[in-house]
């Protein structure tokens, strides 16, 4: 079983990321989980810049994460049936793509 | 050597013949039986060690295909029960029990927090789901359970300052307010705010009130409009009589109200 500590989230090509959420609603766990873990020190220090906001809503709608990267790109999350170990890997492999592809540019321009 | 010896003195090798003497007996370059670095097996020795080796035991059905045996909670933890109790008195005691969201915050903006909360009398309290969980359950606060999953805290207070408490959660943006219990009364955010933006007690006593008596007030005069309407009129006739009839002499008025 992996710990959601254990997956590093480098966050900065991300721009901003919306959590919206219902709290009476039985299917939430897991999206106050990865708020919880995208609020942390470590993984708040690799990106200053990026806004991380939480809607508290009462409406019965289901739990949403909306992730907006720096190039424009937008990430949907709907964690009704999604772990927060899913949530964190699909967030970290695109943000590691979008590292590996800046970093590609910054050599050829260099 | 010492292999080779002990071949030669094992008498049971089937066809060969017992006790021979070896060829070849390395008595100079080989090294002793005990030696300080690791020396390798004879191989024999090895096939043995290979052969003996231990085998755990393993059932037929792998433990966890099996369902798991119902553990009995043994003795109820001291602290536990000490946590539950006071959980019991925080909702007991105070009016105002907020639950919000708390994400991994710096330690001196915690207590910061803390600071501006304590001069509004607000507190707050740490709180670990398992213990609030069966406190809730069983107690009239039943649609708070959902409420009680990943990190919370608790801030309690017996009066119920929500826009100064709203205006210090502003400034903190870790910690989320999911819900309030106000006077048993459960409210989601948007109501919380609703309330925030509420006159005081004395103001909406005061417009009571006046709504109140607005409407018997209303009546006295709703009820005297007919008969003030005649007197009105009746002075109106009068005096155009009096300046219709210059000089002649002033008639008694008709009707004496």
């Amino acid at each position: 079983k992996k710990m959601a500590s254990k997956i590093r989230v480098v966050l900065r090509p991300v721009k901003s990321i919306v959590v919206r959420f219902c709290p009476f609603e039985p299917n939430v766990e897991s999206t106050r989980k990865f708020l919880g873990y995208i609020n942390h020190k470590k993984v708040q220090a690799t990106n200053r810049n990026c806004e991380v906001t939480a809607d508290v809503r009462h409406d019965g709608s289901e739990p949403l994460v909306d992730v907006m990267f720096a190039d424009g790109e937008r990430l949907l999350m709907k964690g009704a049936n999604l772990t927060t170990i899913e949530m964190l890997t699909a967030l970290g492999t695109r943000c590691n793509a979008k590292e590996l592809k800046e970093e590609q540019k910054s050599k050829k321009k260099s | 050597a010492p292999a080779a010896k002990m071949a030669a003195l094992s008498g049971g090798g089937g066809p060969w013949r017992r006790g021979w003497l070896p060829v070849l007996q390395l008595v100079r370059r080989g090294s002793k039986a005990v030696t300080r670095h690791w020396k390798a097996m004879h191989f024999q020795r090895q096939k043995l060690m290979a052969v003996t080796e231990y085998l755990a035991p393993r059932p037929a059905v792998p433990p966890r295909c099996l369902t798991p045996r119902r553990e009995t909670r043994e003795e109820e933890n001291g602290y536990a029960r000490l946590l539950r109790r006071q959980v019991e008195e925080v909702f007991r005691d105070n009016r105002m029990v907020v639950v919000c969201q708390y994400n991994s915050m710096p330690d001196e903006d915690v207590v910061l927090m803390r600071q501006y909360l304590r001069k509004h009398n607000i507190e707050v309290k740490f709180v670990l789901n398992e213990i609030v969980r069966p406190v809730l359950s069983q107690s009239k606060y039943k649609n708070l359970l959902p409420l009680f999953v990943a990190r919370n805290i608790l801030l309690v207070s017996q009066e119920t300052k929500v826009k100064e408490m709203l205006r210090v959660l502003k400034g903190v943006p870790q910690v989320n307010l999911l819900a309030a219990c106000i006077d048993d009364t459960i409210l989601s955010k948007q109501g919380v705010e609703n309330f925030a933006k509420l006159p005081t007690l004395e103001v909406s006593q005061g417009q009571t009130v006046g709504a109140l008596t607005l409407l018997p007030s209303q009546t006295s005069s709703l009820l005297q409009r007919g008969s003030a309407h005649l007197t009105a009129l009746l002075d109106q006739h009068i005096r155009q009589l009096q300046a219709g009839e210059t000089g002649s002499p002033e008639e008694p008025p008709p009707a004496q109200s």
